[in-house]
């Protein structure tokens, strides 16, 4: 066996061998034409899922926002109705005011936690700091709790009379805040509600991205008697500029979405007295199933990923102009 | 375990021993029959397990798969489920039984082709003969159809659940009825008598209910002001009270799947002045002024008044019901009084036990209430249609619902049990000893049948936004009044 072994082995040195000259001419065996059609089945399960439930759905709900649709009549579902959802849609303030809420919240929720971020990942890239670990899972805890325990405990927080907020404004002597019906302090509480729960998730994200700062610009830099804060922000900040864009975009798409939070909160579907709470997921799941006008529903669908696509868009350019000053 | 969950238990344990009593006695004479499972989809405590438990025993080859959910997402799945019938013919899907909220009864009204027509199903003989077995068990006799039970059941909220072309669609379940809960121990605190009669008297009508909230705010120390104490736990819940106490809510039976709207009415508009944010005064006359345009019909006006003039009077605490601040302010007495339908009683036991014999049941003011309600349906599609209707005449049956009533405090929807002792001599230690069925009793047959429509929750979501923004002062009465009618034309286009 030995032998044959060796034999084997050393044979290609001897001579080379004549299938393996042949192989390149010979696509459907070897390593390399799995790259081909057995590619395709590997990729089979999640294309046949994208066809389902990602471009089905995007397809068929284009259909809808163009019709009146009542899925339960017997002679007559579909209606043709051209634009005349959209224009219902533009002409509605709840609309803007939805828009105007969403925005608001967004940006009441993710520059605080950009900045908190940014803090925890630098307390934990601390090289004396004990227990990283364990540190590293609690700030995880939040992401990984259920949206609406999250704002049942929020709910019970920020009660107008007996929360644990209002107890203490109250304690000094403050009057109470009404979190649900002031428009502002609403949004507040929603942007805390999606600060706690994100804030771990994006921090792991710088952190991952401050371990990839070399050390030796940190020690140049201490050389060249820059201070703890000076380092901070000349060497770490500068290193961070992709992950801040990239968390911006994440954050941004999901500030879009933004539903469970603002609904428990409001306990309502239209978003309380004034629609103060409503978001544009709120405004679609109220048209589509309270007003049932699921018509509606699909044009507000559509003209959310118009805004998506016009914030993408910003986005790409910024970040083209961070790449090409990276390059400098 | 909770006190509450220790009562379930110990309600859950009396009805199993009863019936499984019985089923010793009947274990060996009872054929096999074929297993099936009914889905049913729900919400609250529509369907209570201890009951399903009870039904097992008489039919152990029925097992109930009950699926909940939230009131709206559970219309919505029904919705989906229909439509796969309707546009594709789809049959066998979930569920074999649907609850139905009265809010929604018209809605799906306008599509009776989602639901069996009740009519056309016969109760089984083999049900019939697996229920005589059962001693303690109500019988329910074999080819009975929905006609033939109907005169069981209290006609307003029989013809909740009729179609058009007098299909029946829906069999009650219970029957909200609302009555006044107070805090006797408060009320005695702040002067007002608290044997239940003379509370009663103090209140025939809305106006004369605010009154009383006045006179008890009084009493309230400047110090419980500033926390928040009120007479009533939200001014809001008169108006729904106050809507039910009519003949007609936003639509009139025209005969159509939608029925027909009457929200507004053409009559006397005040003129809104927009920097003033008030009616504007004509200034030679020195009079308010009036044009002809479209305006809110009377029966919403006259709710909404009455919850606006609450509102004003600031009785109501404004905590929104079933929020952590409500059950909170249960226990702590931060307001003295709640409009409860029967089904509340349970909920306030279990959120606030420590308050045991302090509350008691008093009329509500106006002359009868009701709120909520539910309807089983047998949709169109589904494959277990007899057992179902066997199912559903069992546990809405005279007997099962006074069970129910007793344990849970629901009340029953079936009048042919009105005289029974049982019910009428109820008392609920929890309510100072109330006669709660004598009570809810007399407050649900003052009632009479109110059409629902087919947009009735958008409708109601958008008045109760409506009467929210003037309570949060966004608005005045006026103001508000005006956006809502936008707001309806807008629902309702």
């Amino acid at each position: 066996m030995a032998d044959i072994a060796t034999k084997e082995r050393s044979r290609p040195k001897a001579a080379p061998s004549p299938w393996k000259q042949k192989r390149p001419k010979k696509p459907g065996t070897g390593v390399a034409s799995l790259n081909g059609k057995w590619g395709y089945l590997f990729v089979a399960p999640f294309i046949a899922m994208f066809l389902i439930f990602g471009l089905f759905p995007v397809a068929y709900s284009t259909k809808l926002a163009f019709y009146k649709y009542d899925p339960l009549s017997l002679d007559q579902a579909w209606t043709w109705v051209g634009l005349a959802n959209f224009k219902d849609i533009l002409a509605d303030e709840t609309f803007w005011l939805s828009l105007g809420n969403t925005f608001e919240i967004w940006a009441l929720s993710t520059f605080p936690q950009m900045i908190l971020a940014i803090g925890f990942a630098a307390i934990l890239r601390n090289r004396f700091l004990r227990g990283k670990t364990f540190w590293r899972t609690i700030l995880l805890v939040p992401n990984i709790t259920s949206v609406i325990a999250v704002a049942i405990i929020f709910g019970q927080l920020f009660g107008r009379d007996y929360g644990m907020i209002n107890s203490i404004i109250g304690f000094f002597g403050f009057p109470h805040i009404d979190f649900i019906e002031n428009s502002f302090a609403s949004h507040v509480a929603v942007a805390v509600m999606i600060t706690w729960r994100w804030v771990g998730y994006n921090s792991l994200i710088f952190l991952a991205s401050m371990l990839a700062i070399p050390d030796d610009l940190y020690e140049s830099a201490s050389l060249d008697g820059a201070g703890a804060w000076k380092q901070f922000r000349y060497v770490t900040l500068p290193g961070l500029r992709n992950t801040i864009t990239f968390v911006l975009i994440v954050g941004t798409i999901g500030g879009l979405q933004v539903y469970a939070e603002p609904l428990t909160l409001a306990g309502t579907n239209d978003g309380g007295s004034s629609h103060q709470l409503s978001t544009l997921t709120m405004y679609l799941f109220n048209e589509s199933f309270i007003n049932i006008r699921y018509g509606h529903g699909a044009a507000i669908g559509i003209l959310i990923t118009i805004i998506v696509l016009i914030i993408s868009l910003i986005n790409f350019v910024v970040t083209r102009r961070v790449a090409s000053e990276d390059k400098k | 375990m909770s006190k509450k969950k220790f009562n379930r238990a110990v309600a859950a344990a009396a009805l199993i021993a009863t019936v499984g009593s019985g089923l010793l006695l009947a274990a060996p004479a009872r054929a096999t029959a074929t297993p099936v499972t009914i889905t049913i989809w729900t919400f609250g405590d529509v369907i209570e397990p201890a009951m399903l438990r009870a039904y097992k025993v008489i039919h152990p080859e029925v097992t109930i798969a009950l699926k909940k959910a939230d009131l709206d997402p559970s219309m919505t799945n029904l919705t989906t489920s229909c439509a796969a019938y309707v546009q594709n013919h789809r049959v066998g899907n979930p569920p074999d039984i649907a609850a139905v909220e009265v809010s929604y009864s018209g809605y799906w009204r306008a599509y009776p082709q989602c639901f069996t027509d009740l009519r056309t199903l016969n109760t089984s003989s083999a049900n019939a003969a697996a229920q005589s077995l059962v001693a303690s068990s109500s019988n329910i006799a074999a080819n009975l159809n929905a006609t033939d039970i109907k005169t069981n059941y209290l006609p307003w909220r029989w013809a909740q659940g009729t179609g058009y072309n007098d299909s029946v669609i829906g069999i009650p379940t219970d029957v909200g009825g609302l009555e006044v809960a107070y805090r006797t121990d408060l009320f005695k605190k702040a002067g007002l008598p608290t044997d239940r009669a003379k509370v009663g008297a103090l209140w025939p009508t809305w106006d004369k209910f605010i009154a009383v909230g006045k006179q008890y705010m009084t009493k309230i120390s400047a110090a419980d002001k500033k926390k928040g104490v009120g007479f009533i736990d939200n001014v809001g819940t008169i108006y729904a009270a106050s809507m039910n106490q009519g003949t007609y809510k936003y639509y009139n039976n025209n005969g159509t799947d939608a029925g027909q709207l009457v929200y507004k009415v053409k009559g006397k508009m005040p003129v809104y002045d927009a920097k003033t944010k008030k009616q504007k005064i004509d200034p030679k006359t020195k009079k308010p002024m009036f044009t002809t345009g479209w305006i809110l019909n009377p029966n919403i006006t006259k709710a909404w008044d009455y919850t606006i003039k609450a509102n004003d009077a600031g009785i109501g605490t404004r905590i929104g019901q079933y929020t952590s601040d409500w059950n909170v302010g249960m226990t702590k007495g931060t307001f003295a009084t709640i409009l409860a339908p029967a089904w509340m009683m349970d909920y306030i036991k279990g959120q606030a036990p420590t308050t045991k014999g302090k509350w008691d049941i008093a009329d509500l003011p106006g002359g009868g209430g009701n709120q909520g309600g539910t309807q089983l349906t047998i949709p169109a599609w589904s494959a277990n249609k007899q057992a179902a209707w066997d199912f559903m005449n069992w546990y809405l049956a005279p007997q099962q619902q006074l069970t129910v009533f007793k344990t849970y405090g629901l009340f029953p929807s079936t009048k042919s049990i009105y005289n029974d002792p049982a019910l009428v001599n109820f008392k609920d230690p929890f309510f100072n000893n109330a006669p709660v069925g004598k009570i809810y009793l007399t407050g649900i047959q003052k009632l009479k049948p109110i059409f629902e429509g087919k947009l009735e929750r958008a409708i109601d979501q958008a008045i109760g936004a409506g009467l929210g923004r003037v309570a949060a002062k966004k608005q005045g009465s006026l103001q508000s009044q005006i956006q809502v009618l936008v707001d309806l034309d807008k629902a309702t286009k």
